[in-house]
């Protein structure tokens, strides 16, 4: 019989999955909360790490990894407003980061000097959903410019997200956007979900957000320490 | 795009599996794909023929079959293990 089948049962995303348990690992050992900020393009991922690095960057040693389509763009606006390493991570035409990407960043970065790791992904709310990057959590940003149903039509990103920010709240009085029915989707979709109202442009709601990222590396430096 | 990482990382599999040189014989490529997978099985089974029917593949195909969950998985390979002067 020439045909000869071989067997496999194998997932495809094992080995990503083996990567990003070796970033977690890695992560863990340093104590290092870590967060992958994923979005559609243009709700404000790269504005609320700005705002976020201005103020918070003399308090807290926070490294950023960027993922781009195309560009370093993002990653050279992060690093006029931080001395710490920015690592870009162009993916070439691929739609979301990758476990891999992320473990090459992390030879970069000093983890021992680190206490907070931001991932910003690629805008995108369905591929990225499905590659797990070895992160903490994923936090997942809307805007009020986009629809309210979005964590309806993207149910699979808002469930693997633990956290979301309701971004560019400040547009509020100049869109139609119901900011209830936005949370009562979001929550229908994944009840467990942390929301942050944010405006990165004002600053509006930031301080509960930067409360937030303080109370997490808190909790890993206490984890850590017991 | 995502269906074409996707595939790229099933050949990868299937290249490991049967080595470098016979990938020329590999014949199909069976996949379970479920309907919560956040994949769209045309669009993978279109990015699969494309990258099969590159080198070091040659005539290879790809079968992808539905399934319930969110289940993504290469499930077999086949391999044409004729010899090509017979």
């Amino acid at each position: 019989m020439p045909i000869r089948t071989i067997e496999v049962r194998e997932r495809v995303m094992a080995r990503n999955d083996e990567l990003a348990a070796e970033v977690r690992r890695r992560l863990a050992q340093a104590d290092v909360p870590s967060f992958n900020l994923v979005s559609s393009p243009g709700a404000g991922k790269t504005a609320l790490l700005e705002r976020t690095l201005d103020a918070l960057g003399r308090e807290m040693r926070i490294a950023v990894v960027t993922g781009d389509v195309q560009t370093q763009n993002d990653a050279e606006r992060l690093a006029r407003r931080t001395t710490r390493l920015v690592q870009a991570v162009v993916t070439g035409g691929a739609c979301h980061l990758d476990a891999s990407q992320v473990l090459e960043s992390l030879a970069a970065i000093d983890l021992p000097e680190t206490q907070l790791l931001f991932i910003e992904n690629v805008g995108n709310l369905v591929c990225p959903a499905s590659w797990d990057l070895g992160e903490t959590a994923k936090i997942v940003i809307m805007s009020v410019t986009e629809g309210e149903d979005k964590p309806l039509k993207y149910p699979k990103m808002f469930r693997e997200a633990r956290y979301a920010v309701l971004n560019k709240v400040d547009l509020l009085p100049y869109v139609p956007f119901d900011v209830e029915r936005a949370i009562d989707m979001a929550l229908s979709v994944n009840p467990s979900l942390q929301i942050f109202q944010t405006s990165a442009l004002t600053g509006r709601g930031m301080s509960e957000w930067f409360d937030f990222l303080r109370s997490q590396i808190r909790q890993h430096a206490a984890a850590g320490a017991a | 795009m995502h269906e074409l990482s996707v595939a790229m990382e099933v050949c990868r599999m299937a290249e490991d599996r049967i080595g470098a040189d016979a990938s020329g014989r590999l014949r199909l490529v069976a996949l379970e794909v479920g309907d919560d997978a956040g994949l769209e099985p045309d669009n993978l089974s279109f990015c699969l023929d494309a990258l099969l029917s590159q080198p070091p593949f040659g005539e290879a195909r790809a079968l992808v079959t539905r399934c319930a969950g969110n289940v993504l998985r290469l499930d077999y390979l086949e391999v044409d293990d004729a010899d090509p002067d017979d």
